[in-house]
Formats: structure tokens, C-alpha cells, sequence
């Protein structure tokens, strides 16, 4: 496979974490806990695009936008319900209930949708071959769609005012409701958008493989991973990290690692050594223990 | 009817081995574990390496289980004292699905000809004293067993939190300023705890794989840790009697729904599903309400 | 004899000094004060005395023994008690709890012996409890001592915080603003409590901010100001020094000299 191919890889899986990444972090940095239940969103958002784009048969773009739209809304309700009740409460107690809604929300799905994957209605998809590298229009979407994403959250948190109350009720809660920035309506505004940046990237994960009940639990700890790696808290850590996990994860894979042991050759020993494929999801997994131990706020120091 | 209660029983007392091991690390040491699971992974494939493999006694592997749990829970307890609550959380289920993948992955551990290991299992578990016992008898003795390691397992944790260790481990629970001011080394108490707890989750790990004879990857996934959490949740953190209450609480409430699908024409596969919502939904509410559960915390009166 | 001696102790924080270079001594069997205004970094030498914080240079001896390389618990086991500016109190532990859980040495506290060791365990539990229930008397908590710790005023917290360091029999101890929101007369049995200690051959090294009570009590008191020592002596030296004045009043506090009760 060639070196651009898995380039491209990568920077595909990392835009379908960056947007799920982001939300997480968003929330985290305002909230002070790791929402187990995010990725959840994602897959809320996935499956009434479904039901947009199948039993509907709207077409996908419109389903997507319904979608985020939507789950921006549940998660408005969930926090209102049940995380509103908790403001007070330490990290953990917030952790393990939404542990239980994450629970509760796959398995609703599930119960619905029952456990065989699904597929959107796009069409074949020809792909696109050129120096070696193959690219499906669907991939070339989700690269376009995180990107476009990204810079609008870029512009949304320098430029409007919403972005201001935001960066200061992350930095300083008690500043920022003092100096009379309505710290609620933040938060509001903020679980709209982390979820509906959640429903987008899980709607591109979905686009390029197919539907499944558990796909949020799937991809929960490469989330942390990403998140927590480039600094929790922080937005563009975020982005950082789904990057780097990206390329780590199909580098990881690809990197013939006996040329270490075997100085590229000059040794005679160990010809080929790679991380087995069954071992894929443990790239992000050790990572994030690795990170934990010896960096916890990550690359871009994030905001604790 | 009667063989299913014995088989329910050893569910609820192995559930109740592993509920009171997690009490003793969150109720009681303030650490949020969520890989719980991953004591009772590797408890189970320990003891079955151990008595499959090298054809070693029951009491070996169980022996086995305990201490390749126990050592892993010691482990995992290093990078606490750096970590902040939720951080440490999501390492120990990363750390727990690892165990997990390298089961599913290396499965020539377990060597050629019957035992494939892997994403296949292993099957052919020997039960101890099989033959003493006829098919229908004998799950009335591995209850006994069972029950009786849920006793020691009780009388262990239960010995351990009333006496100044426990005590040091409530001081801890809200900071370690306070007893770090007072002279404890709050990193080995920690280490401890873990090992304890790892143990003890070691020691379900054993006796499920030789309850079913067979295991797999799949019986160890991360619900499963949701699931005790639920139970001490429910039952009521930093009380083991709450732990033992919880445990048979959700065991009753997952067993009792099976019997629903002969009276509720809904398919068994979405009645499962809905199961596992209500035990979501249960966490949610007891977090919500109820937040001590059902057993509150006994408070220590002296003289 | 000087039982705690701290020698050019630095400390910073990003840009921030907070120590420069402080130099102090405490005699053993004193009751000595330090004071300075609000950010002189009063809590941050105890913190660095205690173990909490890492000092960036300097060295601090108890008895002559360095103790600044020591993790906090070290420090702790070496004979150094401290209270905090805000009383530690555990959720779920009672008064008497609290004070079990502070002698030191405690067999039970090993796994070790909590499982097979329990006869022994459980003679010194006996013993630690009537010690805990005579120190109790002398704090006059004795009737809360079943009282879940945390329902406990704040008075009264610093009371317990008291008595649990002294079930640890330290050689020195740090009180970290002992009155600060206590009323006047906790206050009276406090200062009482201190002076018998200090009679029966205790020393103590406290901040505070009330002025009346430093010099009530103390026999030294060393003044900070931005990180470093500015003054040292009686409390009547003290109030009389321009240097003092100056760095009280250059902050914000004129108010502060007139409640006080210092003619300026």
C-alpha cells in the first residue's frame, strides 16, 4: 500500500473523530466532566438520519442537517432532565449517570433498529484513482465536511459573541456569571453544538462504513484518545488529536517496526514485526494510558 | 425449575463476589474503576490456563486467578496518584478492553487440538468433582462452593473496611491533604485497594469459567462492568451488605424479565435490549434521587 | 533550642515569587506567629515546611534533621502536625473517627494485620480511644463525638482539627489561621488550649490575622511581606516597626491598622 494511501487513511479516520472529539471536549471544558454518553449522540444523530434518508427518502445532506439539528435539541432535553440536577456534583457521579443514559440510549436504539448494520441510500460510489491512491467521492465529503466544520467553529468561537461567553465561562465560571455573561444559556447553546458536531461525525463514520447500534461504544475510548491527547478542554487539542490518532492508528498498522530492532537492514534478525491487525483498536488504547501516565493534559496543555 | 434457581444462585453469588469487589474500590476507596471486567477476564483465562494447559487442580486455578487479578489491579493503581477521578476511569477501561483483545487475539496460549482459544473460546472446562455428582446434582454443590468464597470474600472485605486500614481509605475518599497531613502514604493505600479488589474480582473470574465450562472473549466486554456498577450503585456504595443487596437486586430483575417473553409477544432479542435500557435508565434515577442507594453508608458508633 | 529552621527558602509559581530567599527559626517549647499581608506567602512556607509544595532552593530542618526532600506524609511521620486554612473534614467520618484516624503507627492500618492481626489490632484501638476521648474533653467536643465531623461549625472543626493533631503527638505544630471564623468565645478556649499545650512543653508556629491574638499568645513573631522576612520579634517590637506598617498599609488596609488597633 502506498505511503499517500494510508496518508489519505488518515486523515479520513481523523476527520470522522475530529467533530465527535471536539463536542466532547467542548463540553468537558465547560462542564468538568467526561460525558460518557457522547458519543451516544452520534449515534442518535446516525440513525434518525436514517430514518430521514431511508424511510423518508430524503436526500442525505438534508437528513444530516435534520439530524444534528435534532440531536442538538435531545441534548439540550438530556441536560435539562438530568445533568442540571447535577451541576454540583463531582466528576464522577456525573460520569457514571451518564454511563447509565449511554447505556440506556444504545440499547433503545437497538431495541428499535435491532442489531444487523444498515447502510444510507447514496448510491454506488465509483472510486477515484489517481497516483495510486483510491478515493471514494463519499471520503472526499467527509474530509470537505469536517474541514468546513472546523473552520466554523474557528469562526463561531473568535468572532461572535456566543464564542466570547464561551471562552470565558470555560477559563472562569465564576468570573464569567459574575460579570453577568449568562453562564446557562451558555451551556445550553453548548450541548447544542457538541451534539450536533457529534451527529455530523458520526454520520460520516456511518456514510463510509454502515450503521450499527453499538458503532457509539465502538469508538468511545479513540474519542477520549483524541481528546485527551491534544488537551482536553481545549478545542484545537481536539482537532490536534484526532489528527495524530488518525495517523497513528493507520501508521501504526502499517510501520514495519523490526527495522528498529534490526537498524533498517543492518542487522540480519527480526525481519518483520508488525502491530496484527486484531490489535487496531488497541493503538488508541494504549495510547490514551500512555498519555495518562506520563502527559495528562496533552499537547496543547488544555485547560485544568 | 429447581436447577435454574441453583443456576441463578451461583450467577447471583459470582455477581456478588464481584459487586463487593467493586464497592471496596469506589464505596470504600473513592477509585472509580471501569474495568472491572477485566479482573474477571483474567481471572477466568488464568484458571483455565492453569487447569486446562498444565492440568493443575481446581484450588490452583482458582489460587491462579486470584493472584494474576490481584497483580493486575496493583497494576493499574500506579498512575492513581497522578490522575484525576474520571481520567484514571477511562484508562482502566482501556486497560481492561487491552486484556480483553489480547485473549481474543493470542490464542496460541492455549496450545493445539481441542482448546482453539481466540475469538472460538475455550471449552471443555473441567468442573471440580464432576464425576462425584449426577448432571442435575451438581450445581447444588458449586453453589456450596460458591457460596462459600462469597462468605470469605465478605468476611475479607467486611474485616478489612472496619478496621483502621478502611478508615484511612474514608479519609481518602475526599482528598488526600487530610491524610496525607496525618501521615499516611495515601499511594500504597491506593495500591493496596487495587490489589485487594483485583483479587477478589480474580476469584469470580475463576469460578464462572468452571460454572460454564466454557468462556470467551465476548462474555467479558465492558457492559459487564456496567453492569456491577449498577449494583453497587443500586445497592449502595460503602456498604457491603448494600453490594450483596444490589447484586441480587439486578440479578433478580435480569432473570425474572426472561421469564417475560413467554408472556409478552415481543421479540426475545429487542426484550433483551430493553433489559439493558431499564438497567441503564435504573443508573440514571438511583444517581439522580438516590444517590446513596438503597443501603446507605453505616455511620461507626463507638461505646 | 530551635526545633524548626528554615534557611533561604524560595519558592515560585510561573513568574511568581512567592518565597525570596526567608530565613526563620522556631524555638522549641514557643508559640511563635507569622504574619504579613494577604499573598506575603505565609500558607505557601507552611505548605513548603509541611511537604505539599516542592521548594525550588533553600533547605528546612526539624531537629536539626532536613526535612525539605520529604513527601508530605514523611514530614508528617517526622513529627510535623498542620492544620489547614480550611478544616478537613470527611463527609462520612465522626468525630471520633477523625481523631482515630490520627496516630501514627496504627497497627491496623496494615492489610497484613486488619486480617490476621486483630487481638493486637484491637488493643490498640482501645488505647487510642481513651486518648481520643480525653482530647476530646480538653476541645470540649466530648458530646459530639458521634457527630458526623463535616456537621460540626466551623469553630468547632478547628477544634477537632486541633485535637486530631495532637493524638499524633507531633513535635511541632502548624496552625494555619486557628481562628479565622470562629466566634469569640471558642476563640477564649482556642487560645486556652494553646497556652496549656505550650506550658506542658508544645511548640507551635501559627498565622493568623487577628492581631489581638498574636500577641496574646505569642513569644516571636516573624513578618512577610512579597515573599520574604521583613521583621522579627515580640509582638510589641512588631507593632512598633515603620517597615511593618508600611507594607500593611501600602496594600489597601489603613482600615486594617485602625481595627486592629494600631495608632498610625
Amino acid at each position: 500500500m502506498p505511503v499517500a494511501q494510508i496518508i489519505i487513511n488518515s486523515i479520513i479516520r481523523a476527520s470522522e473523530l475530529s467533530l465527535i472529539a471536539l463536542g466532547l471536549t467542548l463540553v468537558y471544558g465547560l462542564l468538568k466532566f467526561s460525558n460518557f454518553a457522547h458519543t451516544e449522540y452520534a449515534v442518535i444523530g446516525v440513525y434518525l438520519a436514517l430514518i430521514f434518508n431511508v424511510y423518508l427518502g430524503l436526500d442525505i445532506f438534508t437528513s444530516a442537517l435534520l439530524s444534528a439539528v435534532i440531536t442538538g435539541f435531545i441534548a439540550i432535553s438530556f441536560d435539562r432532565m438530568i445533568f442540571r440536577r447535577l451541576r454540583k456534583s463531582s466528576a464522577i457521579v456525573l460520569s457514571v449517570t451518564s454511563l447509565g443514559l449511554a447505556i440506556a440510549v444504545r440499547n433503545m436504539i437497538r431495541a428499535i433498529w435491532g442489531a444487523e448494520p444498515r447502510s444510507y441510500t447514496i448510491g454506488l460510489q465509483e472510486p477515484l484513482i489517481f497516483f495510486g491512491i483510491r478515493l471514494t467521492p463519499v471520503q472526499i465529503w467527509i474530509i470537505v465536511t469536517a474541514a468546513v466544520f472546523m473552520v466554523a467553529f474557528h469562526l463561531l468561537l473568535h468572532k461572535t459573541k456566543l464564542g466570547k461567553a464561551m471562552r470565558a465561562s470555560s477559563d472562569n465560571p465564576a468570573l464569567a456569571q459574575a460579570s453577568g455573561i449568562a453562564t446557562e444559556k451558555v451551556v445550553v447553546w453548548v450541548w447544542f453544538i457538541a451534539s450536533s458536531f457529534a451527529a455530523v461525525g458520526g454520520i460520516l463514520i456511518a456514510l463510509e462504513t454502515y450503521l450499527l447500534p453499538y458503532m457509539g461504544f465502538a469508538i468511545i475510548i479513540p474519542v477520549f484518545c483524541a481528546t485527551i491527547l491534544g488537551g482536553i478542554g481545549n478545542p484545537y487539542g481536539a482537532m490536534l488529536g484526532a489528527l495524530a490518532l488518525g495517523f497513528a492508528e493507520n501508521f501504526g498498522l502499517y510501520l514495519n517496526f523490526g527495522n528498529i530492532f534490526n537498524l533498517w537492514g543492518l542487522f540480519d534478525v527480526m525481519k518483520e514485526i508488525h502491530i496484527p491487525t486484531g490489535y487496531r483498536d488497541a493503538i488508541s488504547f494504549g495510547i490514551l494510558i500512555v498519555i495518562l501516565l506520563i502527559r495528562p493534559s496533552g499537547i496543547l496543555g488544555g485547560r485544568d | 425449575m429447581l436447577e435454574y434457581l441453583a443456576y441463578l444462585s451461583i450467577m447471583t453469588g459470582i455477581y456478588g463476589i464481584l459487586s463487593l469487589s467493586l464497592n471496596l474500590q469506589y464505596g470504600f476507596g473513592g477509585l472509580a474503576n471501569f474495568g472491572q471486567v477485566g479482573f474477571f477476564c483474567l481471572g477466568a483465562y488464568t484458571s483455565t490456563l492453569i487447569v486446562v494447559l498444565v492440568k493443575g487442580p481446581f484450588i490452583l486455578g482458582l489460587l491462579g486467578g486470584i493472584i494474576a487479578a490481584g497483580l493486575f489491579g496493583w497494576l493499574i493503581s500506579i498512575p492513581t496518584a497522578n490522575l484525576k477521578e474520571d481520567y484514571w476511569a477511562i484508562a482502566t477501561l482501556a486497560a481492561a478492553e487491552i486484556v480483553r483483545l489480547f485473549f481474543l487475539n493470542e490464542d496460541w496460549i492455549f496450545g493445539k487440538g481441542p482448546y482453539h482459544g481466540g475469538a472460538f473460546g475455550i471449552g471443555g472446562i473441567p468442573r471440580p468433582l464432576q464425576s462425584w455428582f449426577s448432571a442435575t446434582t451438581y450445581p447444588f454443590f458449586y453453589l456450596c462452593i460458591v457460596i462459600l468464597c462469597l462468605i470469605v470474600t465478605y468476611f475479607v472485605i467486611r474485616l478489612v473496611t472496619d478496621s483502621p486500614f478502611g478508615r484511612v481509605l474514608k479519609a481518602m475518599r475526599e482528598g488526600d491533604e487530610l491524610p496525607l497531613a496525618m501521615g499516611k502514604n495515601v499511594g500504597k493505600y491506593r495500591m493496596k485497594v487495587m490489589a485487594l479488589g483485583g483479587a477478589t474480582g480474580g476469584l469470580a473470574g475463576s469460578l464462572v469459567a468452571h460454572f460454564w465450562s466454557f468462556i470467551d472473549p465476548y462474555a467479558f466486554m465492558p457492559i459487564e462492568t456496567f453492569v456491577v456498577w449498577a449494583m453497587v450503585v443500586v445497592g449502595g456504595k460503602g456498604n457491603n451488605l448494600g453490594a450483596l443487596v444490589g447484586a441480587i437486586i439486578i440479578q433478580f430483575f435480569y432473570s425474572s424479565t426472561q421469564f417475560l417473553k413467554d408472556y409478552i409477544p415481543i421479540d426475545p432479542q429487542v426484550l433483551a435490549s430493553l433489559r439493558m435500557v431499564l438497567i441503564g435508565v435504573l443508573i440514571v434515577l438511583v444517581m439522580l434521587f438516590m444517590n446513596e442507594g438503597l443501603v446507605k453508608e453505616r455511620k461507626r458508633i463507638y461505646r | 533550642m530551635i526545633m524548626l529552621e528554615v534557611v533561604d527558602v524560595h519558592k515560585s509559581f510561573g513568574g511568581i515569587k512567592a518565597l525570596d530567599g526567608v530565613s526563620l527559626g522556631v524555638e522549641r517549647g514557643s508559640v511563635t506567629g507569622l504574619i504579613g499581608p494577604n499573598g506575603s506567602g505565609k500558607t505557601t512556607l507552611f505548605n513548603v515546611i509541611s511537604g505539599f509544595y516542592t521548594k525550588d532552593a533553600g533547605k528546612v530542618y526539624l531537629g536539626g534533621e532536613r526535612i525539605d526532600e520529604l513527601a508530605p506524609d514523611e514530614v508528617a511521620r517526622k513529627g510535623v502536625g498542620r492544620t489547614f486554612q480550611i478544616s478537613q473534614a470527611p463527609e462520612k467520618m465522626t468525630v471520633l473517627e477523625n481523631m482515630l484516624l490520627a496516630p501514627k503507627g496504627q497497627m491496623g492500618e496494615g492489610l497484613w494485620n486488619a486480617l490476621f492481626g486483630k487481638r493486637r489490632v484491637l488493643n490498640q484501638e482501645r488505647h487510642n480511644l481513651e486518648k481520643a476521648l480525653g482530647l476530646l474533653n480538653s476541645v470540649e467536643l466530648i458530646d459530639l463525638r458521634n457527630e458526623y465531623a463535616a456537621n460540626l461549625s466551623g469553630g468547632q472543626k478547628k477544634l477537632l482539627a486541633l485535637g486530631r493533631i495532637l493524638m499524633a503527638e507531633p513535635e511541632i505544630i502548624l496552625l494555619d489561621e486557628p481562628t479565622a471564623g470562629v466566634n469569640p468565645t471558642l476563640n477564649k478556649s482556642l487560645m486556652r488550649l494553646i497556652e496549656d499545650l505550650r506550658r506542658a512543653g508544645k511548640t507551635f508556629f501559627l498565622v493568623d490575622h487577628n492581631m489581638k491574638v498574636i500577641s496574646e499568645i505569642c513569644d516571636k513573631v516573624c513578618v512577610l511581606d512579597f515573599g520574604k522576612k521583613i521583621a522579627e520579634g515580640t509582638p510589641r517590637e512588631i507593632q512598633e516597626n515603620e517597615e511593618v506598617l508600611e507594607a500593611y498599609l501600602s496594600g489597601s488596609s489603613k482600615k486594617w491598622t485602625q481595627k486592629v488597633g494600631i495608632d498610625s
